[in-house]
């Protein structure tokens, strides 16, 4: 028994010193005075760095199953959840000047923000309903505060409210949801439940019952139509670095708990959940890149393209071989890190009383700051999906594997929305190369955002290039 | 030996390069010094190689010169294929040439555009060369559409003219419709047999006989005779058979060395030459051989009559040509491929020599071209005039002459073959002697003979033209008279070799040869057969009516008003083309511009589907309402509709 | 149908009725008492299925604690009802229907096949329900049981950077800085001459 502790402790060491750490930034930020708070960034930083040390170094390489079946290491976990630690840590990075211009430089930031972490790490090595939704939970509370964390600002509160209000509807569903399987299959356990699902007498019409809440609630994770409500409100409400946190890594882990939920314990009925998927995927394509076209605020337009992006993924997802699997995977990853140098720009280009809130604000970015311009260029054509970027590679890969199980026709139409899609996309490339500046202020962002955002921009092009190492990593987790 | 092949088509092209792109540079005298060299090396490597060839008897050459590309085993490449039948088209093409670019230097004295006429006409040389060179489809397809480009470019070169830019329309059009049943020919070609080459493709034609295609679904075709017509249709725009004539006349629009080059003596002849290059394959097709000879006869008869009634000296001509390419035509169709050859070499010499001579007259009237406004020209013009009768008796078959010899075995061919309506050719082709004759007299007589009819001042200003207009005349003219005597050896003997194929069954030549005991027994034999008597009663009939007593001309006009005016039209077929093909294009392009293009392409798919997309938008936009319960509720919906997908399928 | 069916009907009735009632009373405090109404009846059926530690705390910590602070709330709070309540009636009709679709959803899908799951045994006599759960919490769901602790703490901490304020409006005072006072910040010696 004895042993056993330790070695479940052993496993989830990530986890316990994300924990641990935590809790020792909260309490140290308290004695931390307000000037030198940068003390607390930086430790916040450590703590992400220890946790990916933690993470890729004490993977033995196989899957390990622990805390009675409710926690597991695996490829998967260990690849996502450094993605995660790599992209909490550039979002932070990026939002520490927006924070201290605008008095939000505050230790609690932090702290929600690595609880959230936490809960996506979570959520990334479930094996179990309930650590699922625990994690699911964990990140959720943590995101709603922060989304209110800019008091006096109404639109964030009003976003915070609404955040709050829906998530806590989808939670139930999803809740409802894996009640209803519970009580078809007797389990909680991942693995014990897709075992009772492959038998013929598991695929009763109550589990799909079931599935179809389940669904649910990762659409309204992802924010898929017509569960996407929150997405535009809330990422124009929030504070531009919380839409950071919120608009990048979490998506990665969604994408873990899609593959937890769908992909390993209701694997069985993937015909079934892959026609709910396709007819999200449909309305998300559709919705977000059409409408997208009609925003004039920056950050609406990107929100209604991540749902456009989250069509893309789960049409990977759709496909149900490992090919495509490893293909989302590959988006997820891919498009939080676009995401985080898109929302990141916008911080890059704030300062003390002013953030782009319009596409014109892009006017002329090119005259401004040709470096920065550049690699929002890199970053556009990333999402619009144009070679050599990655985007087009991610793309390419999730058509790819969802032609070879004949979904042709999603395919078409998943590429001509994509060509509408890139409209809005490249209209941003436009505004910044061939329009006048309409702003003249100098934009300076720090040294060490520069520095971050370039090598998150030029990933892009890398990536695209040399997709192939990445790709490998995603169909090794996978178990391809 | 290889280099020879190479420098014969690159010395005309050496010298197009070098007056058309330095011509200013160079100079008049420069441009006409470097392109008639370059024909002229040519000419002189033409005799090398037929010494060589044909004299003696060096083996076929077949050999690649450069691989252009390789395509999934399909081999592109540049390559010479040299047996007699190329030694012959070699000599032909680059004597007739040589003597046109001499001739050019008197007749476009005066042009301003006389480098880029240099130019062109060497390019020309080249492409023709090319052409007959070729041991491959695609070569062949590039020298027939460079002949063709530079033939557009020559009838347009006075391209100030109304009409010549239409008729270089006209015939590029027209030359399309051609070349697009060639082009699906050779893909054809292509797709049977993986190949190009003439040597891999011929060796299969045995296979490719037995095979049929479903072109229409149930309709099974014999694909050697679906790639024959094909083919055929190529040969038809490029050589002028009806219903793809009616290029031809307009394109004397074109100065008159053009005429003489292109539109008489070569080009128009690279149909004939390509189907006796294909006759491994048209061997084998029945109902090819059949639909090559009656359109052959057809147009010999029917495009002959025609020229009775032109009153442009270079029309009648035209006309002339059109039927004389029918006889070669009707002789591949009764796989009298040796006399379809042996006609175009004779052909080529007295067209070219009428031409030349009809330019002579043209130019020393000042650009006169009506023959109504001529007359008693042999005064003035000797070396013209006598020339013109070496060529008119050639033309017209009087024994002795070239065009006695080809013609009467093309007859006699047709006459053996019992190719599918051979029968009605026969009697066409033996009908249209009789318009031959009276066309060709009917010219020499209104131009040369009675009384002048040009204003004074012309006539006073009347001499004969210079030495470079009248040295290719009488050099065109001996071929004229001497080439026919070598019809024993060319079109009976076994001249031509490996190079043609006749199957037994069709050999009508063969069958001739057997009968035939050197040229004065044909010639003997030919004065008692039908064509001859037909061809004095042309003669005279033309002298009746044209010269002793004109009147009955002009009373025979209003009596026969009906077919004067159908002849006249010719047949209607430029009224039919214009409305029907022409406008109709044009009716149905400004039917797609309007509605397809302007209103369904732009107006409805491009920037419709952008504004489409734009209103969608703004609308779907409005259901982002900003109302926690809107949001909860959508949410709801969407979950009931997925459940309701499964309440369905439970 | 024997007693115990009678009564979870009952109970299940009175859940399901108290549940519409607490949002269609105009009245808030009505509404919450509603709410506490069903909660009532949830924790007698959840005895009814053997899980008595659960209905017990249902009722301690919910009943006893939560709404109480709830109702505390909503008896403080000005809450203008009749502006809450607008769009209710043309709402009504249209969310009626929805509501019932949803229902003849759920009804459709347990006839269709639902699962037949015999009733477990009933527990043997002295078996504690307590026990069972305490000992499931720490050794099985120690893992989710220590996330939920995590969670809390998040909502504590949420809970009070979103609440925890220094208003510059509020009037408070500082006893340790009044005695840390100096003359000099209070007092200012003015020289200035007489008027006279």
């Amino acid at each position: 028994m004895q042993s056993t502790l330790w070695n479940d402790l052993a496993a989830a060491l990530p986890e316990l010193w994300m924990l641990g750490a935590v809790c020792f930034v909260l309490v140290f930020d308290l004695f931390v005075p307000a000037a030198r708070r940068d003390l607390t960034y930086w430790l916040v930083q450590a703590t992400l760095a220890g946790a990916l040390v933690f993470t890729v170094a004490g993977h033995d390489g196989g899957r390990t199953l622990a805390f009675g079946g409710h926690y597991v290491v695996d490829e998967m976990a260990v690849l996502l959840k450094s993605a995660i630690y790599l992209v909490a840590g550039a979002v932070f990075l990026y939002s520490r000047p927006y924070l201290k211009d605008r008095g939000l430089f505050r230790g609690e930031y932090f702290v929600l923000g690595l609880f959230g972490v936490l809960g996506m790490m979570i959520m990334v090595s479930a094996h179990s309903f309930v650590s699922l939704y625990l994690g699911l939970e964990l990140l959720a509370l943590s995101q709603y505060a922060m989304v209110a964390f800019f008091r006096d600002s109404l639109p964030a509160s009003e976003a915070a409210m609404k955040y709050f209000v829906l998530g806590a509807l989808a939670s139930g569903m999803l809740l409802y949801g894996m009640s209803v399987l519970y009580g078809t299959v007797g389990s909680l356990d991942i693995a014990t439940v897709a075992n009772a699902l492959s038998q013929e007498e598991g695929r009763s019409a109550f589990a799909l019952f079931g599935l179809v809440f389940v669904v649910v609630g990762i659409a309204f994770k992802f924010g898929a139509v017509p569960f996407h409500m929150w997405v535009p409100d809330v990422y124009d409400g929030a504070p531009t670095s919380v839409t950071l946190y919120i608009g990048s890594a979490p998506k990665i882990a969604a994408f873990a708990m899609l593959m937890r939920l769908l992909s390993e314990s209701l694997g069985p009925l993937t015909g079934d959940w892959g026609q709910l998927l396709a007819v999200l995927l449909v309305l998300s394509m559709a919705v977000g890149n059409i409408i997208a076209i009609a925003q004039r605020r920056i950050k609406r337009m990107l929100a209604y393209s991540t749902i456009s992006h989250v069509g893309f993924l789960f049409f990977g997802v759709m496909a149900g071989t490992q090919e495509g699997y490893a293909a989302a995977m590959f988006y997820a990853i891919v498009y939080a890190a676009m995401a985080a140098g898109a929302f990141g720009m916008l911080l890059l280009m704030s300062r003390q009383g002013y953030e782009p809130e319009h596409i014109d604000d892009f006017k002329g970015l090119n005259e401004r700051h040709p470096w920065l311009a550049f690699l929002m260029l890199l970053l556009m054509f990333s999402m619009a999906g144009i070679p050599p970027t990655v985007g087009f590679y991610a793309k390419l890969a999730v058509i790819q594997a969802a032609v070879n199980v004949g979904e042709v026709w999603i395919a078409v139409y998943a590429v001509v929305l994509s060509v509408i899609g890139a409209f809005y996309y490249l209209r941003v490339v436009k505004y910044m190369y061939f329009d006048k500046p309409e702003e003249s202020h100098p934009v300076q962002p720090g040294m060490d955002a520069q520095v971050i955002m370039g090598i998150n921009g030029l990933a892009m092009l890398a990536l695209g290039v040399f997709p192939g190492g990445l790709m490998a990593l995603c169909l090794r987790a996978v178990g391809y | 030996m290889e280099n020879v092949y190479l420098a014969i088509p690159l010395a005309p092209l050496a010298g197009a390069i070098v007056a058309g792109l330095f011509g200013k540079a160079i100079g008049r005298r420069g441009a006409h010094t470097v392109t008639i060299l370059g024909v002229a090396v040519a000419f002189a490597l033409s005799l090398v190689v037929f010494k060589h060839h044909v004299l003696d008897g060096a083996s076929v050459h077949n050999a690649a010169v450069y691989t252009w590309g390789v395509s999934e085993g399909l081999r592109m490449e540049v390559g010479f294929l040299i047996d007699n039948l190329t030694a012959l088209m070699l000599v032909v093409v680059t004597f007739v040439s040589l003597m046109v670019h001499i001739y050019t230097i008197g007749y476009m004295h005066d042009d301003p555009g006389y480098q880029r006429f240099f130019s062109y006409i060497a390019l020309f040389t080249f492409s023709m060369l090319m052409l007959v060179m070729s041991n491959n489809f695609l070569q062949l397809f590039f020298g027939w559409e460079a002949v063709g480009l530079v033939s557009y470019l020559l009838i347009g070169f006075w391209y100030t003219r109304e009409s010549a830019i239409f008729a270089n329309l006209k015939a590029f059009l027209v030359n399309r419709v051609g070349d697009f049943g060639f082009i699906l020919g050779i893909a054809a070609i292509v797709m049977a047999t993986h190949s190009l080459d003439y040597a891999t493709v011929f060796g299969q034609a045995d296979r490719l006989a037995g095979e049929t295609i479903s072109i229409f679904a149930g309709r099974e075709w014999s694909l050697i005779t679906v790639i024959c017509l094909l083919l055929f249709v190529g040969a038809m725009g490029k050589s002028a058979q009806m219903p793809l004539h009616v290029w031809l006349p307009d394109s004397m629009e074109g100065p008159t060395p053009i005429s003489a080059l292109i539109h008489a003596a070569t080009m128009v002849t690279a149909g004939v030459f390509m189907v006796a290059r294909m006759s491994p394959l048209f061997e084998y097709s029945e109902v090819a051989l059949g639909v090559v000879l009656v359109i052959g006869a057809l147009t010999a008869f029917f495009m002959g009559l025609v020229g009775v009634v032109q009153n442009d000296i270079k029309r009648v001509i035209a006309y002339s040509t059109l039927s004389q390419l029918g006889y070669m035509t009707a002789a591949l169709g009764a796989s009298a491929y040796a006399a379809g050859i042996f006609h175009l070499m004779t052909h080529a010499f007295f067209k070219a020599l009428l031409f030349l001579a009809a330019g002579s007259v043209i130019i020393a009237l000042h650009h006169e071209q009506d023959m109504r406004k001529m007359g008693g020209l042999r005064r003035y013009m000797p070396i013209t005039f006598w020339t013109s009768v070496v060529g008119s008796l050639a033309l017209a078959g009087i024994p002795g002459l070239a065009g006695f010899f080809s013609k009467d075995t093309i007859i006699e061919a047709i006459h053996l073959s019992e190719a599918p309506g051979a029968g009605l050719a026969y009697w066409l082709v033996l009908l249209s002697v009789f318009v031959t004759a009276l066309y060709t007299f009917r010219l020499l007589f209104l131009v040369f003979f009675g009384e002048p009819r040009m204003d004074a001042h012309t006539r006073e200003h009347l001499h004969e033209s210079p030495k470079v207009v009248t040295v290719p005349l009488v050099l065109l003219a001996i071929p004229s008279v001497i080439s026919g005597y070598l019809v024993g050896w060319v079109a009976f003997g076994d001249y031509f070799g490996g190079a043609i194929v006749v199957h037994e069954a069709h050999d009508v030549l063969g069958e001739l040869a057997r009968e035939y005991h050197g040229v004065w027994g044909f010639m003997l034999h030919g004065m008692m057969a039908p064509p001859f008597w037909l061809a004095l009663a042309g003669i005279a009939t033309a002298w009746v009516f044209f010269h002793w007593r004109p009147e009955l001309a002009e009373a025979a006009r209003l009596t026969l008003r009906p077919v004067y005016v159908v002849l006249e039209r010719k047949y209607g077929f430029d009224e039919l083309y214009l409305f029907l093909f022409a406008g109709g294009a044009r009716r149905v392009g400004r039917f797609l511009w309007q509605w397809g293009d302007a209103r369904l392409i732009d107006g409805l798919l491009v920037n419709g589907a952008a504004r489409t997309v734009g209103w969608v938008a703004a609308r779907v936009r409005g259901m982002q309402t900003g109302y926690l319960y809107h949001y909860a509720f959508a949410m709801i919906i969407g979950l009931i509709l997925l459940l309701a997908r499964y309440l369905y399928a439970a | 149908m024997s007693f115990t069916q009678f009564v979870f009907f009952v109970f299940a009735a009175v859940a399901v009725l108290s549940a519409a009632a607490v949002i269609t009373l105009r009245n808030p405090v009505h509404a919450v008492l509603s709410l506490v109404l069903t909660f009532f009846s949830t924790a007698a059926l959840w005895l009814l299925a053997e899980a008595e530690f659960l209905g017990i705390t249902l009722v301690l910590v919910y009943v006893g604690a939560v709404m109480v602070l709830f109702l505390f709330v909503v008896m403080m709070l000005d809450i203008n009802i009749a502006r809450m309540r607008e769009g209710f009636a043309r709402y009504l009709p249209f969310g009626l229907v929805v509501a019932l679709i949803m229902g003849a959803e759920l009804v459709l899908y347990v006839l269709s096949r639902a699962p037949d799951v015999a009733p477990p045994a009933p527990a043997a006599a002295g078996y504690s329900n307590t026990q069972a759960l305490g000992e499931a919490l720490y050794t099985q769901y120690l893992y989710p049981f220590e996330i939920a602790a995590a969670i809390l703490l998040v909502s504590i901490i949420a809970a009070i950077a979103l609440t925890l304020r220094r208003r510059p409006d509020t009037k408070y005072l500082n006893p340790a800085e009044q005695i840390r006072v100096r003359r000099a910040e209070r007092v200012r010696l003015v020289k200035m001459k007489s008027e006279s």
